[in-house]
């Protein structure tokens, strides 16, 4: 069934496309837009989604170590807008996520409440997951130039920070999924850290 | 008598011109502490000086408001871009990231200095697996990425230590990078000026400044519709300094002019008017010289009692004119009244006089300028105006109010028992309501309006602070002594605050560490040879890369051989800024302040400060040491009121010498100063000090009433032309006090309608309780 879509869609759109080319035609514009329209339509689809939880092994790659940091856990998403990351291995650790702060809970240490606002780079890095998983196109244009590639059975959205100073520290994030589930989430540091986050949804 | 009204006018113009020549050189101050006791206790005497010139009387905060977000935030980045270089200013802040990332270079360089967690512990080779073990935990948290790239340099943290704890606790809300208010209508920034608040004339220029530098940022901007908005003590200073010089000046004109128009339509002589006017302002220059000769400075509140000595001067040469005609020359006239003038300017001035030794600079000076203006007015209206005064002059009007005039006094007397009644049943509410009739803090005396005493407020909240309110003050003979007491103190309030019963504090040696404890700390650190040895063998199994730790091995051991950090090294930092508002030298010893946030257990507090020496840590809490300070302040205030009150009820009965008389001349005013008292408590006035010596004017002024009553009782030749007298000078002060009491200040304001009320009420009870006239006059 979900193959079936596929098939049908792609031919239209590469008619249209040769159409447009070929004859040099007002139109031409709204193809151009093509790009944008199907961003508009993913993120309509991530926003459907009011509640979901998941499973996550995240694999940190960085320059001072010799392997990768490997955690796993569960991340909890309730529309709209509250994020849980609940880290269980190798150290319980839970990060909540809700409107304008971050919570921070570690088993040893105490709680921590930061406000997002004081920390413009980690703000806009959780932007980059949360305003996916709300399908938030304008929070996620708020710190990103946004691409979008790939097909909506298998698409990948192409995050480059807008701000210097999260430049300085993150160069890009890819996000790849499947229609309205996000599947992996890649971010490359500028130092050249790079993490990666495979989601397993619960139905999956 | 020619030679003698001659030497008398000769001995004038001196006195006059003597006035004048100190009046001219006098300073003139409006430092609020003169209002504060002489010799107060230590606490006390740190209270002032914080007032003074503390750093929250240097703090400027400045709200841009009325554009955008974007626009404001704008303005807020050029306006501190103009103050930040400004000589006129130690810092200014609007919480832009660049300024930390400026320190922070410093920071790094003595990480090891500054950092409270270097112990010796710290570099074994368990102290050190904690700490990897530790950044581990934060290199897989999301705060990893920002963390982690100083790993290779501090694998222990310090510079994430020190950070932590330098971090404003309340830090205000960030728009656009730069500070806003709560709900993002204004732009907020933060100046601290070199100079300190009680110099008034260098805050006007600091502010001029910060006005100019704003309009010059809106200007480039094009943001026309942007406001601008100051606060904090040096702005208050300034305004109220020039709103009392307004008001007093306005009210003064506006007083004047209106007693004189008064006069002349009485008079029908611009010459006695004139006359009249004499020994007033021979008093008020007079008074003023003798404050500025023996006080050095004279206070802007004292100036502002100029105004108030028309009140009662005027009356003298209103006695006077009143009294004259073709049977009586001035010469006569006033020997007649001048044994009841005598007596009631003596009665002022014992009132005056008790305020002479009441410890407080400002109130002396009060005291002094009333007393030595009363006499001098009195002595000119004595030997100058009857040498000056038309021969035959006569008050035609007296002759149409006065019989009436009696006739009502006449009818008065039934109104007695009533009377005593009501201000009994006013007495008992009075006691009844106790010392709620009193408002018991310093701010009441503020001269500052309440609107802005509110946006202040806010705007203070707003910021999340630096609303001081209690703080350790350490002190010692040199700064190295002072800064390892505040290491001390810092170490007990660390455990306090771990336990809960402290949010937190600041202290000096947190920027700048005592060298004893930079020393100790860099020792602390081992030779890089067996710091190697105890990092490799820390690092074992964990998945640190081999060799990532070599910057870190480098730059210890670089820090091992540094030089202590000194105040010269956080020069132009905001470190320094920070450092001059918690470190001070003052009156060759030095002193350090550790702010306090959020006490929540006060004897857990006071227990943890017992250990150390009272001399060198104290805990000062500054509103409650204000407000006791203020407290005991009205008290003494209030005991040498009613010291004067029984001093003038001594002087009463010795020249009296009835005690019927006694009663005769203090009731009256006994009674209307309860009445005041009640009428003023009903309104919901509370009473401050400055009620207080309005309630002097007040005794002043109503005993001239009953005496010149009590005399028509018994020898008054004339009673009519008394009575018009007395109508007259009642007149002049109600309109001159009632003017005053509509003025911004606060301070005039109480005085102004005190006064007027218990002038006006003096008058009427001592129509009923003392005036004895026959029903059918003789004038």
């Amino acid at each position: 069934m979900i193959s079936g879509r596929t098939i049908r869609l792609l031919p239209e759109r590469a008619v249209a496309a040769l159409l447009c080319a070929a004859l040099a035609w007002p139109p031409c514009a709204a193809a151009a837009d093509d790009g944008q329209w199907s961003l508009r339509e993913l993120m309509s689809e991530l926003g459907k989604t009011r509640r979901t939880e998941a499973r996550f092994v995240e694999r940190k790659y960085l320059r001072v170590l010799e392997r990768p940091l490997v955690s796993s856990g569960r991340l909890i998403y309730i529309a709209p807008g509250r994020l849980e990351k609940r880290t269980l291995a190798p150290k319980p650790e839970t990060l909540i996520v809700s409107a304008d702060t971050l919570v921070i809970e570690s088993t040893n240490r105490t709680r921590r409440t930061l406000r997002l606002q004081d920390y413009p780079v980690l703000w806009g890095f959780v932007e980059s997951f949360r305003g996916t998983l709300d399908g938030d196109l304008d929070a996620l244009e708020r710190f990103y130039a946004v691409g979008l590639g790939g097909e909506p059975a298998d698409w990948e959205l192409v995050l480059a920070p807008r701000l210097e100073q999260m430049r300085a520290v993150i160069s890009q994030i890819r996000i790849r999924g499947s229609r309205g589930s996000v599947r992996v989430i890649e971010v490359t540091e500028a130092q050249g850290d790079r993490s990666v986050m495979q989601v397993f949804e619960d139905d999956s | 008598m020619r030679l003698r009204a001659r030497i008398a006018i000769v001995a004038w113009v001196a006195l006059l011109a003597a006035s004048g020549w100190i009046v001219a050189r006098a300073q003139y101050s409006t430092d609020l502490a003169a209002f504060l006791p002489r010799s107060p206790s230590a606490a006390q005497q740190l209270l002032v000086d914080q007032l003074r010139d503390g750093v929250v009387s240097r703090l400027i905060l400045i709200g841009i408001e009325g554009c955008d977000e974007a626009a404001c935030a704008q303005l807020s980045r050029a306006l501190r871009a103009k103050l930040d270089g400004d000589p006129l200013f130690s810092y200014a802040n609007n919480g832009a990231a660049d300024r930390l990332r400026a320190d922070g270079e410093l920071l790094i360089r003595h990480r090891y200095q500054l950092s409270p967690a270097v112990t010796p512990a710290r570099f074994t080779v368990t102290g050190l697996r904690a700490a990897l073990e530790g950044q581990l935990d934060l290199l897989a948290s999301p705060l990893g990425m920002l963390a982690g790239r100083m790993l290779p340099r501090d694998p222990t943290g310090e510079f994430a230590a020190i950070l932590y704890r330098l971090q404003a606790q309340n830090a205000p809300d960030l728009r656009d990078g730069v500070w806003f208010s709560r709900d993002g209508s204004r732009a907020l920034l933060v100046a601290q000026t070199r100079a300190p608040g009680f110099d008034l004339d260098a805050q006007e220029r600091a502010l001029a400044r910060i006005r100019g530098a704003f309009a010059k940022a809106q200007a480039q901007a094009g943001a026309g519709g942007a406001r601008l908005l100051l606060s904090g003590p040096a702005v208050f200073g300034v305004q109220s300094r020039a709103s009392i010089r307004g008001d007093a000046l306005r009210i003064t004109t506006v007083a004047a002019v209106c007693i004189a128009l008064l006069l002349l339509a009485v008079y029908r002589s611009p010459r006695v008017l004139l006359l009249t006017l004499l020994p007033v302002a021979s008093g008020a220059l007079a008074g003023v010289a003798a404050v500025g000769a023996s006080f050095g400075a004279v206070h802007g509140v004292t100036l502002g009692f100029g105004a108030t000595l028309i009140g009662e001067a005027v009356d003298y040469a209103i006695y006077l004119f009143a009294g004259t005609g073709p049977e009586a020359p001035p010469d006569r006239a006033l020997a007649r009244i001048w044994p009841t003038l005598r007596l009631g300017v003596l009665t002022s001035v014992t009132g005056f006089a008790a305020l002479l030794f009441s410890g407080f600079p400002g109130l002396a000076q009060l005291g002094l300028f009333s007393a030595s203006g009363l006499i001098v007015a009195v002595l000119v209206t004595r030997w100058v105006l009857p040498a000056l005064a038309p021969a035959s002059y006569s008050l035609k009007v007296a002759d149409r109010i006065g019989p009436p005039l009696l006739a009502a006094i006449a009818q008065a007397r039934p109104l007695r028992l009533p009377l005593l009644a009501a201000v009994a049943l006013c007495a008992g509410w009075l006691v009844w309501r106790g010392g709620a009739a009193w408002n018991d803090e310093l701010a009441a005396l503020s001269p500052v309006p309440q609107a802005e005493q509110r946006l202040d407020e806010q705007m203070r909240r707003d910021l999340g602070a630096p609303d001081v309110s209690e703080l350790v003050i350490v002190r010692a003979a040199t700064e190295q002594q002072t800064l390892q007491t505040a290491e001390a103190v810092g170490g007990a309030l660390d455990r306090l605050v771990e336990a809960g019963g402290l949010a937190g504090f600041d202290s000096p040696a947190r920027y700048l560490p005592s060298e004893a404890a930079q020393r100790a700390r860099l020792a602390a650190i081992p030779d890089v040879r067996t710091l190697r040895r105890n990092l490799a063998a820390a690092a074992t199994g964990l998945p640190f890369r081999s060799g990532v730790f070599a910057p870190f091995l480098r730059e210890i051991e670089e820090a091992r051989h540094a030089a202590p950090l000194t105040r010269r090294d956080l020069r132009g930092t905001g470190l320094e800024a920070k450092l001059a508002g918690l470190l001070v030298e003052r009156r060759a010893e030095w002193m350090g302040m550790l702010p306090l946030s959020g006490v929540a257990d006060p004897d857990a507090l006071a227990r943890a400060l017992r250990g150390f020496d009272p001399a060198h840590v104290a805990l000062l809490d500054l509103k409650r040491e204000t407000d006791a300070l203020y407290r005991g302040y009205r008290t003494r205030v209030l005991s040498f009121s009613l010291l004067g009150a029984a001093a003038i009820a001594a002087l009463l009965l010795v020249s009296l010498r009835s005690l019927r008389a006694a009663w005769d001349v203090l009731a009256p005013l006994a009674a209307a100063l309860i009445a005041t008292c009640a009428l003023l408590a009903a309104a919901g006035v509370a009473l401050n000090i400055f009620h207080l010596v309005a309630m002097l004017l007040v005794v002043g002024v109503g005993s001239n009433y009953t005496l010149f009553f009590h005399r028509s009782a018994r020898q008054d030749e004339r009673p009519a032309r008394t009575m018009v007298s007395l109508l007259l000078c009642n007149l002049s002060t109600v309109i001159g006090f009632g003017l005053i009491g509509l003025a911004r200040t606060p301070v005039l304001a109480a005085i102004g309608s005190t006064v007027a009320l218990g002038a006006a009420l003096s008058l009427v009870f001592g129509a009923i309780l003392t005036a004895r006239v026959p029903p059918v006059a003789r004038y």
